[in-house]
C-alpha cells in the first residue's frame, strides 16, 4: 500500500481528518486524556469517556495552549502543550493509517482556523516526533483549504464567487473566493471573516433558538452576499450537521446559486492540496492572493552572465511560511543590497536598500555576502546578511545584518 | 556597481595555491587569484589537479573536459588561463582581453626579463623566498642572456633586498656590494651603510669603508630618523596599540588572530 495524502484540520473544538482520494472521514473532538494512575491516553470521544467516568483527566483547547506555551499536570506530571500536542497528533493520525493499512504518511496538509508562525514552528516539531519529514508537512489556513477544496470541484461550481458559512461552537466565520482571469496567469482572491454573530449552538435545541440561528444566519447572508454573483455556497462546521432549523435561510441561499453542505470541506481542501504536492505541475495554475500568502513579488537586480537579470526571491502568491531561500552575491562596488518589492498592483512596485554597514572595506568583487530570506508573517520579509569573506585571500568576519522589510 | 550571483560549488577540497600560500574555495577566487598573479600562473599552473578541483569540487565538469582537451591540443598555458576566466563568470570579457594582453607582453619579454619581474612580484607580495628564487634563476643564466651591467645591478640590488628581509644579513651586503660595483649607485650604498648599521657583526671591506663618507653617513641618518618616525605612525602599531586597550578577553582573543596572521606572513616571507 502507498503512503496516505493527509488532510488534517485541526481546530481548538475539533479535528477533521480525511485522505486523498477515499471516502472516510474522521471528526474527533480535540481533547487528550491521560489515565490517573497510569501512562495511557486517549483523545476524542474515548477521552472524554474516560474523563466522564473518573478514570482520566481530560485537557482541551490544545492549540491555545501550545500557542501561549502553557502546560497541563496530568497525573502528577507536568505537560508542556506542545507534548500533548505531539501525543495526541500520534494517536489522532494512527485512525487512517490503521483504517487503510498504510505505515507512510507522504504527505501532511493541516489546516487551520489561523496560522502563526509559532503554531507552525510548533507543527514541525510534532511531526518530527511523528517522524514525518518535514518536507512532507505543510500548514494552510481555512481559506486556503476552501480555495483548494473549491477549485478541486467542476469548474461551474466556480464559474462566480463562492463562499462558506463555517459555524461552529462559539466560532461563525465567512470565507469567499472568486477567480479572476488574466492575461498571463489568473488569480484566485479570497478572504475571510470572523463574523460577530457567532452563537453558542445549544440555542438550536429549542424551536425559538432555531428560529433566531435562522434570522442570524439569513441576515448574515444577505448582508454578505448582497449585490454580488455567486454561482455556490458551501456551509460546514457542526452548526450545519442538520440545516431544518435554517429554513427561510435555506430559501435564501438557494435562489439564484447552488448550495452544498460538506463537513469536512477545509481537511478536504487540504488533502487536494496536498495530492497537488505530488505533481510535477501543479493542479491550480492560478496566483493565490489571501491570508498565509505574500501579497507581493521580491527579487532582486544580481549580474548573471555579464547580463543584469531579475532574481526571484518570492512571488505574490507563495506560501510565506514555506517561501524561504537563500543566495550567495558578490558585491561589486557598492555598499548596500537592493530588493523590488512588486505588489499586484504593478504601478506600486517600490525598492527597498539595505546598507551593508560596518562591512569590511575590500577591493571590488572580493566581498561574498550569503541572504536568508523567510517571512515572519504574509506582510513582513525577514532578511540576514551575512559577510561570507572571499576565501583565505580575504577571510570572512562575523559581521551580519538582520532586518525586517514591511512588503 | 552590482551583485553578481555565485553559482553554487560544493568545494570540500579547497584547491591550495601553494605560491600565495593560500586556499581557494569558489570559482570567483581562482579567477581572482589568476586574474591578479599573471606572473604566478603563466607557466604550468593548469595542471591535473587543477581540473581535478574544477571538476570534482567546483563542479565543473565541461571546463575541466575542455581544459583537458586543450592540454591534449598543446594550447598555450594563456589560452587554458583565459578559458577558464571566460567560463567562471567573474570578469567581463573587457577585463579577460586586458589580461589576454598582459600575458602575451609577459610572453614577449627576454627570459631575464620575465624572471625579474616575477621576482619583483614576488617582493611587492611579501614572498622574499620565493623572489630569491628567481633572481638567483636570472644570475644561472648564460652571460650573454642576463642583459646589461645596469639590469643586473638591478638585479643584484632586489636579491639584497631580499635576503635582507629574510634577515641573512650578510648575503645582502654582498649583493648590495655586487650592485653597487656594477652601476656606482649612490642609494645602494646608502643600503649597504643601513645595513652595517643593523648587523654590527657584519666586516665591511676597506674600499666600502672609505666610501662612506660623513656625508653620506649623515644622509643615512636623517633617513634612518624619518623612517622611525613613519613607522611610529604604522597604521599596523596603532592596531596594536588599539588592541591593548582592549578588555583582556578581547584582547587575547586580538591577539591570537594577529599571531596567527602573523605566522602565515612569516611563512610566506620564508617560503
Amino acid at each position: 500500500m502507498d503512503g496516505l495524502i493527509i488532510g488534517l484540520d485541526l481546530c481548538d473544538a475539533y479535528t477533521h481528518i480525511c485522505c486523498y482520494d477515499r471516502e472516510k472521514t474522521w471528526n474527533i473532538p480535540t481533547a487528550i486524556c491521560r489515565k490517573k494512575d497510569e501512562d495511557a491516553w486517549y483523545v476524542g470521544e474515548e477521552a472524554y469517556a474516560y474523563t466522564l467516568v473518573g478514570e482520566g483527566i481530560i485537557v482541551d483547547k490544545l492549540i491555545q495552549m501550545v500557542k501561549k506555551d502553557g502546560t497541563a499536570t496530568l497525573g502528577g506530571i507536568k505537560y508542556e502543550g506542545l507534548e500533548l500536542l505531539k501525543i495526541y497528533l500520534k494517536m489522532i493520525l494512527k485512525l487512517p493509517m490503521q483504517e487503510f493499512f498504510s505505515e507512510e504518511v507522504k504527505q501532511l496538509v493541516v489546516t487551520m482556523q489561523k496560522v502563526d508562525a509559532k503554531l507552525m514552528d510548533a507543527l514541525m516539531y510534532c511531526a518530527d516526533f511523528l517522524g514525518i519529514p518535514r518536507e512532507r508537512v505543510h500548514i494552510i489556513n481555512h481559506t486556503e483549504g476552501f480555495v483548494y477544496y473549491v477549485l478541486s470541484q467542476k469548474k461551474e461550481v466556480w464559474s462566480n464567487q463562492v463562499c462558506v458559512f463555517d459555524l461552529s461552537e462559539g466560532s461563525f466565520h465567512y470565507h469567499e473566493m472568486k477567480v479572476q482571469r488574466g492575461l498571463r496567469k489568473s488569480m484566485v482572491i479570497a478572504e475571510d471573516k470572523a463574523l460577530e454573530e457567532s452563537f453558542n449552538l445549544d440555542i438550536l435545541k429549542t424551536a425559538s433558538g432555531e428560529k433566531l440561528g435562522d434570522k442570524i444566519l439569513k441576515s448574515c447572508g444577505e448582508r454578505l452576499l448582497l449585490n454580488k454573483l455567486f454561482s455556490s455556497v458551501f456551509l460546514t462546521g457542526k452548526g450545519f450537521s442538520r440545516h431544518d432549523w435554517a429554513k427561510d435561510s435555506m430559501k435564501f441561499l438557494c435562489s439564484k446559486r447552488k448550495v452544498y453542505m460538506e463537513p469536512v470541506l477545509f481537511a478536504r481542501g487540504a488533502a487536494y492540496r496536498g495530492m497537488d504536492y505530488l505533481r510535477e505541475k501543479t493542479a491550480y495554475p492560478y496566483t493565490f492572493i489571501c491570508k498565509g500568502r505574500l501579497h507581493s513579488t521580491v527579487s532582486m537586480r544580481v549580474l548573471h552572465k555579464e547580463r543584469e537579470s531579475e532574481l526571484l526571491v518570492a512571488s505574490a502568491g507563495d506560501n510565506w511560511y514555506e517561501a524561504k531561500s537563500s543566495v550567495d552575491l558578490i558585491v561589486d562596488n557598492q555598499d548596500y543590497v537592493e530588493f523590488m518589492v512588486t505588489p499586484i498592483d504593478p504601478k506600486k512596485k517600490r525598492s527597498v536598500k539595505i546598507q551593508l554597514e560596518k562591512f569590511p572595506e575590500r577591493p571590488p568583487r572580493t566581498t561574498r555576502i550569503g541572504i536568508s530570506f523567510g517571512f515572519l508573517d504574509e506582510n513582513t520579509m525577514a532578511v540576514v546578511v551575512k559577510d561570507k569573506g572571499f576565501g583565505d585571500l580575504f577571510p570572512a568576519t562575523d559581521v551580519m545584518i538582520k532586518q525586517e522589510v514591511m512588503l | 556597481m552590482s551583485l553578481i550571483l555565485c553559482r553554487q560549488e560544493p568545494v570540500t577540497h579547497p584547491f591550495y595555491f601553494e605560491e600565495l600560500g593560500v586556499r581557494l574555495f569558489s570559482s570567483q577566487e581562482l579567477c581572482y587569484v589568476i586574474y591578479h598573479n599573471p606572473l604566478l600562473v603563466l607557466d604550468k599552473f593548469v595542471n591535473q589537479r587543477l581540473i581535478d578541483f574544477i571538476r570534482d569540487d567546483l563542479d565543473m565538469a565541461l571546463l575541466a573536459a575542455k581544459l583537458v582537451n586543450m592540454q591534449q591540443e598543446e594550447e598555450e598555458d594563456e589560452e587554458l588561463l583565459v578559458t577558464i576566466l571566460h567560463e567562471c563568470d567573474y570578469y567581463c570579457g573587457a577585463e579577460i582581453n586586458q589580461f589576454r594582453q598582459k600575458l602575451v607582453s609577459y610572453k614577449r619579454m627576454s627570459e631575464a626579463d620575465y624572471l625579474k619581474e616575477k621576482g619583483d612580484f614576488l617582493f611587492t607580495g611579501k614572498q622574499y623566498g620565493k623572489a630569491v628564487y628567481e633572481y638567483q634563476k636570472i644570475l644561472e643564466l648564460k652571460k650573454g642572456s642576463r642583459g646589461e651591467a645596469a639590469f643586473m645591478a638591478k638585479v643584484y640590488n632586489n636579491l639584497g633586498a631580499s635576503y635582507g628581509r629574510l634577515f641573512m644579513m650578510e648575503k645582502a651586503y654582498y649583493s648590495f656590494l655586487k650592485s653597487f660595483e656594477l652601476v656606482k649607485n649612490q642609494e645602494v650604498l646608502k643600503r649597504i651603510y643601513h645595513l652595517l648599521q643593523w648587523s654590527p657583526s657584519l666586516k665591511p671591506k676597506d674600499c666600502v669603508t672609505s666610501l662612506l663618507t660623513e656625508e653620506l653617513k649623515q644622509e643615512c641618518e636623517l633617513e634612518k630618523e624619518k623612517a622611525e618616525e613613519m613607522a611610529q605612525k604604522a597604521a599596523s602599531l596603532k592596531k596594536l596599540d588599539e588592541l591593548f586597550q582592549k578588555d583582556s578577553i578581547k584582547r587575547l582573543e586580538g591577539a591570537g588572530e594577529m599571531i596567527q596572521k602573523w605566522k602565515q606572513e612569516y611563512r610566506n616571507i620564508m617560503s
